[in-house]
């Protein structure tokens, strides 16, 4: 605390005694007053104790305590005073040291304004000074500096030039192809690559290596991830516990991974997803592909999470929230800004007043209309074609005929299970009961009542509860059998008795032995004799024959356990419940799209919500771009009349795109460049404006954006151009010297050193074991809970109470590229999850890094890493036979994609023998195996492939 | 940056943030570092013993001589059965016997010798309520709050709240049964839409004990002291080449972490080295309660080390008794009232029961008439049922509140679900509706705006 304090007053103290200037209102006081008083003193036609802080006249004039400011005395100031005795402002911000001392200055200077002020306090809800904040200002086109040939280069030698730095040497070949390949597709080269490569000695080696792998389709899926998460994409609803699927989300996953890979310009994917549906005339019948890929894109204004189908308690406040959030990544996505600031009032430090933000949402209300809102299910767009459509009808009419017979079912057993339990119950009460069951629960009479209490097990019966009374059923089955069992021993005994008793007296001992005697061994007299008295070989086919009363019996227990078996319900139901699920299970799948869409003929009028809320709409608010960026004449209609939709997402996206928006194009290859880097120019990607970081590179930022606009928009282009700088190619090997001038490279004097995001760690491992299913496109791979909760990919089977199931077979799936894993927000794969992959919330502009030990174990103890790791020795078997070192160079190789050197072998080497050794002892079946698998998952953990150098 | 820089930034960033209560913010950076609570804590630790099923109360712990008087006459109010098929009328009575415990006089039922024997420590709540008569839905009302799915378990608001003591082990642990999973299985330890930092931490009931803490049984030992040898030669290898470069650094450290971690939970889980006595305390010495009584123990080896919370599951159903309760009953007290009383004990007579909140119960209670004559048990009832709390700063050797003379509702000094957390939360320092969570544009809760109180008559 006390080395804090120090430092701030060694700071204050700097700032004060070097500022030249005089401290000026609008530049140096309004902002903070803006930032921490203007809410109550001001804003909103609030002005607590009458105080109105907005312009130095007001101040001046104070309030109920009279003039808040003397000018030249800070100390009989009141605004200073209640400042500094942290009277003001209420709650728990409160003005910084450095703030208070300036606003001290400002007064003892004078309290002077940079020019006179205006009448109208409402006038200056932007300053000039505001205005002049450089993201504000239109994108130039500045000229580049000589010295180099490429003009990125050109650009930052200059900045390390007057820092007395340079590049630093160029990056090995290995080093570079392992680069750029995960660069552009997120997956290691291989070792033919890489020879290739290096073998070429051409100078248009490296150019020919990176359209290559622009070519690739994995490069789509590589960038295609990168906007993802900028725009959010998720296949579940989130919002609610329940977190709903969302079944077709993954079309415009897809839509955006075929945009990459077709180099679409980003103007046109800028304005497919804000208003690809008013490209396509309506009604959305019978598609064609390109017609299904324009609305597709409009997922894009549908990924933020959505409780307005699922159940969310508060209907206003979710469908609030989806509008809010929508704005939030169109505005980090195209304007990074923190728009959602304005939300509630005036943005605190940018010029973004609060008007400015209702009117940004006007333009999209007319798609995600409050009052008349579409759930996430009401909106999406059938593929469905006629034909389909009538099979579907004509499958639902078999399986209704299935349910119809079922319920017959049902009724048969309720039926037979009130029968049954009546027996249980005296007589006299058979018909009351039954008339009182029957009888409609409302109807019922207070005996009628009376006696269901007493009889429960009666009262309860329904074709929800049938299943119940099976237990009881399969009880008395036993029961019966059993019984029968005994009886049937019984009458053949007494058969048997009865028969030696009619026998001659001197035959019976005879007749025994030959009733015992094995029927084959049995002597012809013996044979003879048992005719005569048929009876001693009864058998239980044969016993009505002698006993006709018994067999009676028999048969009374043989049809009432039948009657029972009968009465088994919940099999018999179950099997035509399938029969019908079968049947339906034949339709064609009814395909949608996740589409934002206006409804014809409903334009809702906006409105600004008195601090945000939405219960508390204030003025009407036409539509238009913020203020500060807006051209002179708003471009924005409120309803198009060419267009069956308002138009306003289509001149929005116009206005983003039309190579003039201060915004758009220096926000995109920012994004880009902290990709292809590690860092941005600015590097607070979600907030460029005030609170965030100023370009390390402006008039390079410039430069990229207007050579990026002025070649269409092309990001193939400017991929490579950044990737053929010296800057790209430069070695991250850090210098005592660039250490010292700028240690966090902020001036790309050397490359920088970077982790695999998450996707790449399991993508690399399932490409290195040689696992790796590089299908394209589709459904997503689905992710459940194990068996403690963690989430892993697979198919959950659970039964009614979580208990799981067999495992589904997922024929392949289980292997495809990260990007194909579902997205459920509350179930983010553990394995991404542990390394810093995003929860979509509603989206993310910059992933963070961390590293943590969690990170470790997974390496060390994961099922997953153990598994690729031994398939990985198994290739590593199949590639080099039986040489070890032969097959510790290829692991070696394939991972790291540099060539080992002796010592490396040698380690190695030892390492797999000792190990070996241990695994033999451990009587382990392959223990060689087993040693080379560990190795494997060794290299795997190692930094040298996690991080790109 | 060496394990020592490591170990300042841990130290720097725990006294930021002991500065002030854990407060979210979307985007927020969570870990497990201890937090300190809204007001003095009296309870830093708690051991849940979850009876999955719902234990009988007029069979254990809330005597009802009116079931004796009542016994096979039709039960003469309105009652809700879960089973429909062996619905029955017919009022069922206890099988055991009752006697008063203690200086305090508390009721047990001769199925538990060993809570008897901690009576003095105990406090028996009676009026229990959930209303809710399913399985899945009560156990959710009990463990995070509402009947709903999908919300954070309780021990993940804890964790999420104060953090854990110990870094090297799990914040919060969960002691599942060798069988198998409770009913609602791992959302029982869900951390909901908490980060997923917050969930609970199985130990399993075979090698690997602690999923991606304990190594596969073919690694464990020398082979993984190996592999971890050769990689932190090919990790130091490496940033020879990128000397400077924190990331890589750092990373090596995490390593070193995390081994520390392995051998701490694998130092946990070994009981061996108790003493004769303690382990014969925990009933280790017999085969009915050998299995319970080690989880017991190695509940309390995670408390006495700074694990957060403790929550140890019987299996699935265990308590669900709709038939045969005369046999069932008996031989699932069997299993825990000795190990459990032995915990209550052990950890009174180590000075950790002040600070640590044992908590005995199931989601469900049972119901006074019989369900299956042909072989009777009890139905569910969430209406009223009992539980019991010790140590942590619950009042000890009182009973709190009623059923009805049949046991069936709660009638006197009713404590919902939700009035149960905000108790907790209140002994361990925090305030029930500050406690929250922004998401979906509000901030949420465990208490989620029902009417909890901090019931103040339990508090010691």
């Amino acid at each position: 605390m006390s080395v804090k304090t120090t430092l701030t007053i060694t700071f204050l103290v700097a700032t004060i005694t070097l500022r030249a200037a005089p401290v000026l209102f609008e530049r140096d006081i309004r902002p903070v007053l803006k930032a921490h008083c203007f809410h109550c003193h001001g804003e909103d036609g609030k002005y607590k104790g009458d105080l109105d802080l907005r312009l130095r006249r007001l101040i001046l004039e104070g309030g109920e305590n009279g003039p808040a400011l003397v000018a030249g005395q800070p100390q009989k100031s009141l605004l200073l005073q209640k400042i500094r005795n942290g009277k003001m402002p209420k709650g728990q911000a409160k003005l910084t040291d450095e703030d208070i001392a300036r606003i001290g200055e400002w007064i003892a200077q004078g309290a002077k304004t940079a020019r006179p002020e205006p009448e109208d306090p409402d006038a200056v809800l932007i300053t000039e000074e505001e205005r002049n904040f450089w993201l504000f200002q239109l994108i130039k086109n500045p000229p580049v500096p000589e010295g180099a040939k490429n003009p990125i280069d050109a650009f930052l030698l200059r900045t390390l030039k007057a820092k007395g730095l340079g590049f630093s040497p160029p990056t090995d070949k290995r080093t570079l192809i392992r680069r750029a390949t995960f660069d552009l597709t997120g997956l290691p080269p291989t070792p033919e690559e890489i020879s290739a490569f290096i073998n070429d000695s051409s100078p248009a080696a490296y150019p020919k290596l990176i359209d290559r792998l622009l070519a690739s389709p994995h490069y789509g899926e590589r960038w295609g991830r990168h906007w993802l998460d900028v725009s959010g994409y998720a296949d579940s609803e989130g919002y609610t516990e329940k977190d709903a699927e969302r079944g077709w989300a993954w079309r415009y996953r897809d839509y955006v991974i075929r945009a990459f890979n077709a180099d679409m310009p980003w103007d046109r994917f800028i304005r497919e997803q804000l208003a690809g549906d008013e490209l396509v005339k309506p009604p959305y019948t019978n598609l064609n592909p390109e017609q299904i890929d324009k609305l597709t894109a409009t997922g894009f204004l549908r990924m933020v999470p959505d409780g307005t189908g699922s159940g969310a308690p508060d209907q206003a406040l979710a469908r609030n929230r989806v509008v809010a959030d929508t704005l939030k990544i169109v505005s980090t996505s195209f304007m990074g800004l923190t728009v959602a600031c304005a939300q509630c009032h005036n943005h605190r430090y940018d010029p973004i007043p609060q008007e400015d933000y209702y009117k940004l949402r006007a333009i999209f209300e007319p798609g995600l209309d409050p009052k008349n809102w579409r759930t996430p299910q009401s909106r999406s767009i059938s593929l469905f074609t006629d034909a389909d459509r009538k099979k579907s009808a004509e499958i639902e009419e078999v399986a209704k005929k299935i349910d119809a017979e079922r319920k017959k079912k049902i009724e048969f057993f309720i039926d037979r299970t009130l029968k049954w339990k009546l027996e249980s119950i005296p007589n006299k009460f058979h018909e009351p009961l039954r008339a009182a069951y029957k009888t409609a629960s409302a109807k019922r009479t207070a005996e009628q009542k009376a006696i269901l209490k007493k009889y429960p097990s009666v009262r309860q019966i329904s074709s929800g509860s049938l299943y119940l009374y099976d237990r009881e059923y399969s009880a008395e089955i036993s029961k019966l059998n059993a019984e029968r069992k005994k009886k049937l021993a019984e009458f053949l005994e007494r058969t048997r008795k009865k028969t030696l008793a009619a026998a001659p007296e001197d035959e019976r001992a005879k007749l025994e032995a030959a009733a015992k005697t094995d029927a084959k061994k049995r002597t012809e007299e013996q044979k003879k004799l048992l005719t005569e008295h048929a009876g001693m070989l009864v058998e239980e086919k044969s016993l009505e024959k002698f006993d006709a009363e018994g067999a009676r019996e028999l048969k009374r227990l043989t049809e009432r356990a039948n009657y029972f078996k009968e009465n088994l319900s919940k099999k018999v139901l179950d099997a035509m419940n399938k029969k019908a699920q079968d049947v339906r299970a034949t339709k064609p799948e009814e395909p949608f799209i996740r589409a934002l869409t206006e409804q014809p003929d409903k334009v809702p009028v906006t409105h600004m919500f008195y601090r945000g809320n939405h219960d508390q709409p204030k003025d009407a608010m036409k539509p238009a771009d913020l203020r500060v960026v807006a051209l002179k004449e708003n471009p924005i209609p409120e309803n198009n009349p060419e267009l069956p939709s308002t138009g306003r997402r289509t001149a929005f996206a116009n206005r983003l795109t039309d190579g003039t928006h201060p915004l758009t194009a220096r926000v995109l290859v920012n994004r880009y460049w902290l990709q292809h880097f590690g860092h941005g120019i600015v590097d607070t990607l979600a907030d460029m404006g005030k609170l965030g970081e100023l370009p390390s590179h402006p008039e390079l930022l410039d430069w990229l954006a207007t050579d990026f606009m002025r070649n269409g928009w092309k990001l193939k282009r400017l991929h490579k151009l950044i990737m053929t700088s010296r800057a790209y190619q430069q070695t991250s090997r850090r210098t005592a010297k660039l250490d010292e001038i700028d240690p966090d490279n902020r001036l790309l004097g050397r490359m920088n050193v970077r982790r695999m995001e998450a996707e790449i760690i399991r993508d690399t491992i399932l490409a290195l074991s040689g696992r790796l299913n590089r299908e394209l496109y589709g459904k997503p791979v689905p992710v459940m809970e194990d068996e403690v909760g963690q989430f892993v990919i697979g198919k959950e089977n659970l039964d009614g109470e979580r208990k799981p199931g067999k495992t589904v077979d997922l024929k392949g799936g289980q292997n495809r590229r990260s990007l194909y894993v579902q997205v459920r927000r509350s179930r983010i794969l553990s394995l991404f999850d542990t390394f810093d992959a995003p929860t979509m919330t509603p989206n993310c502009a910059k992933r963070p890094v961390s590293t943590v030990a969690p990170q470790a174990l997974i390496f060390m103890n994961n099922q997953f890493v153990i598994d690729q790791s031994r398939i990985m020795a198994q290739r590593l078997q199949k590639l080099a036979g039986k040489d070890l070192d032969g097959q510790l160079a290829a692991g070696w190789e394939l991972t790291f994609g540099q060539v080992a050197t002796k010592t490396d072998l040698t380690r190695s080497r030892d390492f797999v023998q000792k190990q070996t050794v241990l695994f033999k002892e451990k009587k382990d079946k392959q223990p060689e195996l087993t040693a080379l698998a560990n190795y494997c998952q060794a290299l795997l953990s190692a930094n040298r492939l996690i991080y790109l150098d | 940056m060496g394990m020592g820089g490591v170990a300042l930034a841990w130290l720097l960033q725990r006294e930021g943030l002991l500065a002030k209560p854990v407060k979210t913010e979307p985007g927020a950076v969570h870990n497990l570092l201890p937090k300190k609570p809204h007001h003095p804590p009296k309870a830093k630790a708690m051991i849940s013993f979850f009876m999955q099923g719902g234990p009988s109360q007029m069979d254990l712990c809330d005597p009802k001589p009116m079931l004796d008087k009542w016994g096979g006459k039709d039960f003469p109010e309105k009652i809700k059965y879960d089973n429909a098929a062996q619905a029955s009328s017919k009022v069922l009575p206890s099988f055991w016997k009752f006697r008063k415990y203690g200086q305090s006089g508390m009721d047990f039922s001769e199925l538990l010798p060993g809570f008897s024997e901690i009576a003095d420590d105990i406090c028996l709540i009676r009026s229990t309520h959930t209303g809710v008569n399913n399985h899945g839905q009560s156990i959710h009302s009990l463990n995070s709050g509402r009947i709903v799915s999908g919300r954070p378990s309780l021990g993940s608001w804890l964790t999420y709240g104060l953090g854990a003591e110990n870094q090297n082990l799990p914040a919060y642990m969960v002691l599942r049964d060798p069988a198998n999973l409770p009913v609602e299985g791992v959302l029982n330890w869900s951390p909901g839409w908490l980060p997923s930092l917050y969930q609970g931490t199985v130990v399993r009931a075979r090698e690997p004990r602690i999923l991606n803490l304990n190594p596969p049984a073919h690694l464990r030992g020398k082979p993984q002291e190996n592999y971890l040898d050769f990689l932190g030669t090919l990790n130091r290898d490496h940033v020879e080449k990128l000397p400077g470069e924190m990331d890589l650094e750092a990373r090596i450290a995490s390593f070193e972490l995390a081994a520390r971690m392995q051998t701490a939970a694998a130092d946990v889980m070994d009981v061996a080295n108790e003493s004769e006595a303690t382990k014969k305390l925990y009933g280790l010495d017999m085969e009915e309660t050998r299995e319970f009584g080690t989880r017991c123990l190695i509940a309390r080896r995670l408390i006495e080390r700074g694990v957060r919370f403790v929550q140890v599951f019987t299996k699935n159903q265990y308590w669900d008794h709709h038939g045969n309760i005369k046999n069932s009953l008996p031989a699932a007290c069997k299993k825990v009232d000795r190990p459990i009383a032995a915990l209550v004990k052990d950890l009174k007579g180590r000075g950790l029961l002040a600070s640590t909140v044992v908590h005995w119960g199931g989601e469900m209670g049972r119901l006074p008439v019989v369900q299956n004559e042909k072989s009777a048990g009890r139905d569910h009832n969430t209406y009223g049922f009992s539980m019991w709390l010790a140590g942590g700063g619950f009042k000890a050797g009182h009973i709190h509140g009623a059923t009805d003379e049949w046991g069936h509702h709660a009638v006197k000094d009713v404590v919902n679900h939700y009035d149960y957390h905000a108790t907790l939360l209140h002994l361990f320092g925090m305030d029930h509706k500050e406690l929250t969570y922004q998401r979906g544009g509000r901030e949420q809760s465990l208490t989620d705006n029902q009417p909890a109180r901090v019931v103040k008559e339990i508090l010691a």
